[in-house]
C-alpha cells in the first residue's frame, strides 16, 4: 500500500514537473527578451526626454548615452531610436504642436494624470491591450502587478497606459529643503522652527538683525506650486479630497486655499517674501541662495547638485540644516505624497504596431538590471566608483568626461522604467543619493527624515491625490484657462493690504468657479459618488 | 501675343512670353524664391481654414473630427478673455502706430542732415542694432534693468536723490504700457528708416539746389522738398502697418509679460497661445488667425480708399 501511495506520489511528482516544465518552457518561447528577432525593416521608435535648459549638461538628443542605446538596443533588433526634447515648463504645449503636425513621438509620458487623461481625450494616444504588452515586456508587466498599479492604466473601459514604478512614493523624501542654521543660531534659535509661529519669528528676526532683507525669498509660482496639503484638516473629508485635492488644477475657493494665501499675504506684508517673487525666475531665486540673499532652498536629491556645491563655494563658512519631516511653516506637517506611480506611458495614434512593438522592447530592455544599472550610474572609474566598505556604487559628483550623464544621472531617460536611482536598504539608498564632496554631510538627517515621515504616512499625512478611472472631460476643457488665471488672482492675492484679503478672495473665488472650476468639481463629483475613483485609506 | 504695352506715350514694347524669360531669366528665377514662399506660406495652408467649423483634434485628422458648423465663433466671441485681448491688440497696436510711426520718419529726416559720412553710418548701425536682437534678450536686460527694487535704473534715481521708491517699469500696468511701448519703438524706429532713408535718395538733388538758391533754409528744404519727396512712401506703409492692428508679437508680450500687467499684457497672441496651442483648441487659435487676418484685410483696403480720396497712389 505504502509502495502504492509512494508510486502515486513519484508519478505525480513526475507529472506535474513535466507539466511545469513544457508550461515553462512554452512562456519563455512566447515572452520576453529571448522571443525578439530584429524587424525586417528599419523600425522607427522616438521617445521624449525632458529640456530643461540646465547647464553643463550634454545635448539631450544626441549624446554619448543616446548612442549607446543605439548601439546596445537599436542596432540589435534594427530600430532606430531618436529622442524629442521636451521643454518641461511647457509640456502640453509642446506635444500639441507635435500633435498638429503630425509628428507626435511614439512614446507620450507624462507624471500627471489629468495632462495624459486629455491627451486620450485628444486622440493622441492608442488603446493597447496589456496582454500583449506582458508578452513583449514581462519585466516591466510583473513591475507593474508588484507594485498595484495595474487599476491605474484604465480610463473608462480602455486601456491607454504603463506605468513607471515609484520606490518609497509616499514619503517623498527625495524632495528636501536646507535651511541657514548659522543665520538662525545668531538670532538664538539652536533648531530648524518647527511651527508656523517660530518660523514667523526666526525670519523676523532675521530680517530685524539685517542678516537677510527678504528671508522667505520667493520666485513665481509654476503648475504644481501652492500644495494644500499642509493647510489640510486631517483625518479629511473623502469628498472634499475628491474634488478639490488634486494639484494641477488648484483650488482657489476652498479653505485649505484660502489659508495658504492668507499665510503667503502675512509674509508679504511683513517684509518676509521679496517683493520681486513674482519677476523671479526658480533660477533667480536658487542664485539668491547662493548669494546669501534667502534662508531656504528646496530641490530634490541627488550626489550632484549645483546648486549646493555653489552655496559652499560662495559662503565656505556657512552652516546649513534640512528641515525636519516634523516641522513646517503652516499649519501641520504633512505633504503630497507622490502618486504610486512614475511616468505614466501612453503610445501614440500615430505610431504602426511595429513602432509600438519597438517602444515596448525599448521598455523591457530598459528594465533589465545591468541595463538600467549602467544607464543610471554610467561607466565604472568614470562616472562612478564602488565603496570599498559597503560594495555599493558612489558617483563621481564632479564627472565631467566623455561618458557624462544627462541632468541628475540622466534620469529624465530613464524615468520611463523607475524614478529613482535605488541600490540596497534605504540607509544605502539615501546614502548613494546623497550630495556628495559637501563640507556638510546629510545622510544621517536624510535617513532620519525618511523614518519620520513613514510614521506621518501611517497617521495619514502623506495623501496621495484622488485618481479618476473615468476622463474628466470638463479638465481638459478648462486646464489651462484655470492654470492661467489661478497665477493672476494668487500673486494678486499675495500683494493686496492685509484688509483687502477676504473680500477679493470671495470675489476671485466666485470668477474661478464661473471661469470653469464648478464645471470641473462637479464632474469630479459625478465620478467620485459613481465610484469612479480611488479611495482615501482609513488611519488608526 | 503681346507681352505688354508701354504706358510711355510714343513707345511702343511688343515681345513675347519666350523672349521676355530668354532675355531677363534671372530675374526670374530670383522672382521664383519669394513666390514660392507665398504660395507655401500664405496659400498652401488655406485649406486647413475648414478646421474652423469643426471640433478639430489632430490625431483624428480632418476625415474623424466633427463638424460643429459656426460653433466655434461663437465659443471665441462668448469668450470674456477673447474681448479682453482684442480690445488690448486693438489699443496697444494703435498706440504702437501712434508712437511707433512717426519715429523712423523723423530719424530718417535727421540722419539724411548728417553731413559727416562717417559718423553718419556708425549712428545708422548703432540704430540698427536692436532689430537685430531676440526678444528674449531684449525681455531680459529689460526686466534687469527696470526691476522695482533691485533695477538697475531705480538704483541709480534713488542714489541720486531723484526718487523715494522704485518706479513699477515693468509691474504695474500703466507704466508697463508705457515701457512697453517705449522699449518697442526703440527696438524698431533705427531699422525702420532704411526705406525712407532709400526714399529720400530718390528725390533729385536739383530740387534742393534751387532751394539753396532761393535761400530754403534746413528747415524749410526738409518740409517742403524731403517730406512731400516721401510722402508716396509714408502713405504705403501706413496702410501697411493698418493692416497689423490686429496684430500682436507673442515673443515681446511673453518676455514682458508677468501676472501684475496682465491686464494690458493680455493681447490677441497671448490668447491664441494660452487657449489655442497650449490647451490644443486649433480650431479656436485658427478662428482668431482668420478673424485677426479678414479685420486686417478689411483695414487696409478701407484705408486704401481714403487714401485715394485724398489724392494719394494707395496701396492696390
Amino acid at each position: 500500500m505504502r509502495k502504492n501511495l509512494q508510486r502515486v506520489f513519484a508519478l505525480a511528482l513526475t507529472g506535474a514537473m513535466m507539466a511545469g516544465t513544457v508550461s515553462a518552457f512554452a512562456a519563455e518561447e512566447a515572452t520576453g527578451m529571448d522571443s525578439w528577432t530584429a524587424f525586417e525593416e528599419t523600425v522607427e521608435l522616438a521617445i521624449p526626454v525632458y529640456d530643461r535648459g540646465a547647464e553643463g549638461v550634454p545635448d539631450v538628443s544626441n549624446n554619448y548615452w543616446t548612442q549607446w542605446i543605439q548601439e546596445n538596443f537599436g542596432d540589435q533588433y534594427n530600430i532606430n531610436v531618436t529622442f524629442v526634447p521636451i521643454t518641461r515648463s511647457d509640456v502640453m504645449t509642446d506635444y500639441a504642436l507635435l500633435a498638429a503636425a503630425e509628428d507626435l513621438p511614439t512614446v507620450l509620458m507624462e507624471y500627471d494624470y489629468p495632462k495624459v487623461a486629455q491627451w486620450a481625450a485628444d486622440g493622441y494616444l492608442t488603446t493597447i491591450d496589456l496582454d500583449e504588452f506582458a508578452k513583449v515586456a514581462p519585466t516591466y508587466y510583473q513591475s507593474m502587478v508588484d507594485n498595484n498599479q495595474l487599476i491605474y492604466t484604465a480610463l473608462g473601459d480602455e486601456t491607454y497606459f504603463a506605468m513607471a514604478e515609484r520606490p518609497y512614493y509616499n514619503t517623498t523624501y527625495r524632495y528636501q529643503t536646507w535651511v541657514r542654521m548659522d543665520w538662525l543660531r545668531e538670532v538664538g534659535y539652536d533648531h530648524v522652527p518647527e511651527t508656523r509661529e517660530e518660523w514667523v519669528d526666526a525670519m523676523t528676526k532675521i530680517k530685524e538683525a539685517g542678516i537677510c532683507e527678504y528671508p522667505g525669498g520667493g520666485f513665481m509660482i509654476g503648475n504644481g506650486s501652492d500644495q494644500t496639503q499642509p493647510w489640510r484638516t486631517y483625518p479629511m473629508d473623502e469628498t472634499e479630497w475628491a474634488i478639490h485635492g488634486d494639484y494641477n488644477i488648484l483650488p482657489l475657493g476652498w479653505e485649505p486655499n484660502y489659508k495658504l494665501l492668507k499665510s503667503a499675504n502675512a509674509d508679504y506684508n511683513a517684509g518676509i517674501t521679496n517683493p520681486e517673487y513674482y519677476i523671479t525666475t526658480q533660477e533667480d531665486a536658487k542664485a539668491n541662495f547662493v548669494n546669501g540673499k534667502c534662508y531656504s532652498y528646496s530641490d530634490y536629491i541627488g550626489p550632484v547638485m549645483d546648486t549646493l556645491t555653489a552655496f559652499y563655494e560662495a559662503n565656505p563658512d556657512a552652516e546649513l540644516a534640512i528641515v525636519p519631516a516634523g516641522a513646517t511653516s503652516a499649519e501641520v506637517p504633512a505633504w503630497r505624497a507622490e502618486n504610486p506611480f512614475g511616468m505614466i506611458v501612453g503610445f501614440s495614434s500615430f505610431a504602426s504596431e511595429d513602432e509600438i512593438k519597438a517602444a515596448w522592447m525599448y521598455m523591457e530592455w530598459l528594465s533589465q538590471e545591468e541595463n538600467l544599472f549602467t544607464f543610471q550610474w554610467g561607466i565604472e572609474g568614470e562616472n562612478f566608483n564602488y565603496d570599498a566598505e559597503t560594495g555599493l556604487p558612489v558617483a563621481v559628483s564632479d564627472y565631467d568626461g566623455e561618458y557624462k550623464q544627462g541632468y541628475n544621472s540622466s534620469k529624465d531617460y530613464w524615468c520611463i522604467v523607475i524614478e529613482s536611482k535605488e541600490a540596497g536598504t534605504i540607509e544605502q539608498v539615501v546614502e548613494a543619493n546623497t550630495p556628495q564632496d559637501l563640507p556638510q554631510n546629510f545622510t544621517e538627517d536624510i535617513i532620519q527624515f525618511y523614518y519620520d515621515r513613514v510614521e506621518l504616512a501611517a497617521q495619514g499625512y502623506g495623501p496621495s491625490d484622488c485618481q479618476f478611472s473615468v476622463p474628466i472631460e470638463a479638465q481638459s476643457e478648462y486646464l489651462t484657462t484655470l492654470q492661467e488665471l489661478y497665477k493672476e488672482y494668487r500673486d494678486n492675492l499675495t500683494m493686496c493690504a492685509p484688509e483687502e484679503f477676504d473680500a477679493l478672495y470671495e470675489q476671485y473665488a466666485q470668477e474661478y468657479l464661473d471661469a470653469g472650476y464648478q464645471a470641473v468639481i462637479d464632474e469630479r463629483l459625478e465620478a467620485y459618488e459613481a465610484g469612479n475613483t480611488t479611495k482615501l485609506p482609513i488611519y488608526e | 501675343m503681346a507681352f505688354g504695352k508701354s504706358k510711355t506715350p510714343g513707345l511702343k514694347v511688343h515681345t513675347t512670353w519666350r523672349k521676355a524669360l530668354a532675355r531677363d531669366w534671372q530675374l526670374y528665377l530670383l522672382l521664383l524664391f519669394p513666390v514660392i514662399m507665398v504660395v507655401v506660406f500664405n496659400y498652401a495652408s488655406y485649406p486647413g481654414l475648414r478646421m474652423i467649423f469643426m471640433d478639430y483634434k489632430p490625431a483624428k485628422g480632418y476625415d474623424g473630427s466633427k463638424w460643429v458648423g459656426l460653433g466655434t465663433f461663437e465659443k471665441v466671441f462668448r469668450d470674456k478673455d477673447f474681448h479682453r485681448s482684442l480690445r488690448n491688440s486693438i489699443v496697444f497696436n494703435l498706440l504702437d502706430l501712434a508712437v511707433g510711426f512717426p519715429m523712423p520718419i523723423i530719424l530718417a529726416l535727421i540722419l539724411n542732415e548728417l553731413k559727416f559720412p562717417r559718423f553718419k553710418k556708425v549712428t545708422q548701425t548703432i540704430l540698427y542694432l536692436p532689430h537685430f536682437l531676440s526678444w528674449v534678450i531684449i525681455g531680459s536686460v529689460a526686466y534687469q534693468l527696470f526691476r522695482p527694487n533691485s533695477g538697475i535704473v531705480n538704483i541709480v534715481m534713488m542714489n541720486w536723490g531723484l526718487i523715494d521708491k522704485g518706479i513699477p517699469f515693468l509691474t504695474e500696468k500703466w507704466h508697463w504700457a508705457v515701457t512697453y511701448l517705449l522699449i518697442g519703438v526703440w527696438q524698431s524706429m533705427g531699422w525702420g528708416t532704411i526705406i525712407y532713408l532709400a526714399a529720400i535718395t530718390s528725390i533729385s538733388g536739383e530740387l534742393y539746389e534751387a532751394a539753396m538758391i532761393d535761400g530754403a533754409s534746413r528747415w524749410q528744404r526738409m518740409w517742403h522738398i524731403t517730406l512731400p519727396g516721401i510722402k508716396g512712401t509714408v502713405v504705403t506703409l501706413l496702410i501697411m502697418n493698418l493692416g497689423k492692428v490686429m496684430n500682436s508679437n507673442y515673443e515681446r508680450l511673453d518676455q514682458f509679460g508677468n501676472t501684475q500687467v496682465k491686464d494690458f499684457q493680455y493681447q490677441l497672441a497671448v490668447y491664441i497661445y494660452d487657449k489655442g496651442l497650449a490647451g490644443s483648441k486649433f480650431s479656436m487659435a485658427t478662428a482668431v488667425g482668420l478673424f485677426q487676418s479678414v479685420v486686417g484685410l478689411c483695414l487696409v483696403l478701407i484705408a486704401d480708399r481714403v487714401a485715394k480720396a485724398l489724392g494719394e497712389d494707395g496701396l492696390i
